[in-house]
């Protein structure tokens, strides 16, 4: 017992003493994560309003597709994205890989999928009188963008930080991509798959812990926007 | 008469899965009167109000609008703000009373001080002032069609179209509406309103237009119509009113 006990005590003291190396791994995977939610968001959020409000030949076939890819392997993304920033792959001029940029990149279209549907789906679940309502009122095509965002807004947020959890508790793509360097591409996720193989086990722990505790904080968050019982009430 | 017209639609046809709901050659609405548009299920009354507010524009035929002929393809913004409409089952948006009813004007850029008069003013004609802080979600459905004629009344719109504003409401409500209905809209305001309630038809209606299975069977002024018209069902009760 003693080595858990030993494992925990130590792990603990590395967050309350606010480590240094612990605080770098931890800023490093919330500045990737952040950019590529953000950036998956600004594309996701117009991407699944078009999906759940127009009709299109290939409505359905898209909608498959996008369905399959919310089960979407994190090291397929990253095979992927490896093929095309390497140095002889189309992106390649670039040189992305192993940057925080090609993770973000890589990270960005893991989640496309997740976070377009949700939204679509919170979308699609809206009353349809939301829209001749905006009509009757006066309301441009811009405002009506507008009111709908106004009006899902907490499903989208809930969305969206979905996504966030995605990217942050992902290893396939930041590892492929990313390289796993100290101080510029080192995650939570790789630095504790990296520590543990050396034998660091406290140190992978304490970051484990981090880890747990930011996925609980999001899902506290998203419960309360989806599913709180103060719902009806907003 | 023919200069009294607002709005005419010629020759419109609306499909809706490949059934044809709505097929009408002629229909007007009178300037500063009471339109009524009446007939029985599916017979094509909300679709035609839907049409002649602008709210939906997918259709074949042409509507006219002051004898201006309306392009579809256009979002006709400016023409839609002159006008306003009470659904039945009214939608509010989330957030409290007070937003709600001030949505038409901040979407036309109103100062907010205006807005903050404005508000007050209409929620203490409709006596729902008490409420405007409350949250949307939590009215009851006479209050929130309550707060829908307020929404709709706030812009001062040039036509008003109400849909069977009514029909979801209990007694008391239908009271307070028929009896403030008159007072709220203005002279210069024209109403199209789609309603089974004799009442209100005995009360406000100045011109009437019965449908049926989506084409318009009789159209005339409310003098002269005769209510044996309405077919089996309607005709006995709207047969009291003359």
């Amino acid at each position: 017992m003693d080595y858990y006990a030993d494992a925990i005590y130590r792990a603990l003291k590395l967050i309350i003493t606010l480590d240094a190396e612990v605080i770098e791994v931890v800023t490093t995977s919330l500045k990737i994560s952040t950019s590529s939610t953000l950036i998956a968001s600004i594309i996701s959020i117009p991407l699944a309003i078009l999906i759940a409000r127009n009709k299109f030949k290939s409505k359905k076939i898209i909608n498959i597709i996008l369905n399959t890819m919310l089960s979407l392997p994190t090291v397929v993304v990253g095979i992927f994205v490896y093929s095309l920033i390497s140095r002889r792959g189309i992106l390649g001029e670039f040189e992305l890989l192993f940057t925080p940029i090609g993770i973000i990149f890589g990270q960005v279209l893991l989640i496309i999928p997740l976070i377009t549907a949700l939204i679509r789906n919170v979308i699609f679940s809206m009353d349809e009188k939301l829209y001749k309502t905006a009509i009757s009122m006066g309301a441009s095509r811009r405002q009506k963008f507008k009111l709908l965002i106004l009006e899902a807004r907490y499903g989208i947020i809930g969305s969206v930080i979905a996504g966030f959890g995605r990217v942050l508790g992902e290893i396939g793509v930041s590892m492929m991509i990313g390289g796993n360097i100290k101080g510029v591409t080192r995650t939570i996720t790789t630095a504790m798959s990296l520590e543990t193989n050396k034998g660091r086990f406290a140190f992978a722990l304490a970051l484990g812990l981090i880890l747990l505790s930011l996925s609980f904080i999001i899902n506290f968050v998203v419960y309360f926007l989806q599913e709180g019982k103060n719902y009806a009430k907003r | 008469m023919l200069k009294d017209k607002i709005i005419e639609v010629k020759n419109i046809e609306k499909n809706c899965r490949e059934k044809k709901i709505l097929e009408i050659d002629n229909f007007i609405v009178l300037k500063n009167k009471f339109n009524f548009i009446v007939g029985g299920n599916g017979s094509g009354k909300t679709s035609l109000l839907n049409i002649l507010s602008l709210v939906d524009q997918d259709y074949k035929g042409e509507l006219y609008y002051k004898g201006e002929k309306i392009d579809k393809t256009n979002e006709n913004l400016e023409l839609r703000r002159k006008f306003s409409v009470i659904w039945q089952d009214p939608y509010l948006y989330r957030g409290n009373v007070f937003y709600n009813i001030a949505l038409p004007l901040k979407l036309r850029n109103f100062d907010s001080k205006i807005i903050q008069d404005k508000v007050k003013k209409i929620a203490k004609k409709i006596e729902i002032e008490a409420l405007l802080d409350q949250s949307a979600f939590t009215l009851s459905s006479g209050e929130k069609q309550k707060v829908s004629i307020a929404r709709a009344l706030i812009t001062e719109p040039e036509i008003l179209f109400v849909d069977e504003a009514t029909t979801n409401l209990d007694e008391e409500s239908i009271q307070f509406f028929n009896s403030h209905f008159a007072d709220l809209v203005t002279e210069e305001m024209t109403v199209v309103m789609v309603s089974h309630d004799r009442r209100q038809i005995k009360l406000l209606a100045d011109y009437i237009t019965l449908l049926h299975k989506g084409s318009v069977k009789i159209s005339r002024k409310i003098n002269d119509f005769n209510f044996q018209l309405f077919g089996a069902g309607i005709e006995t009760p709207i047969a009291e009113l003359v």
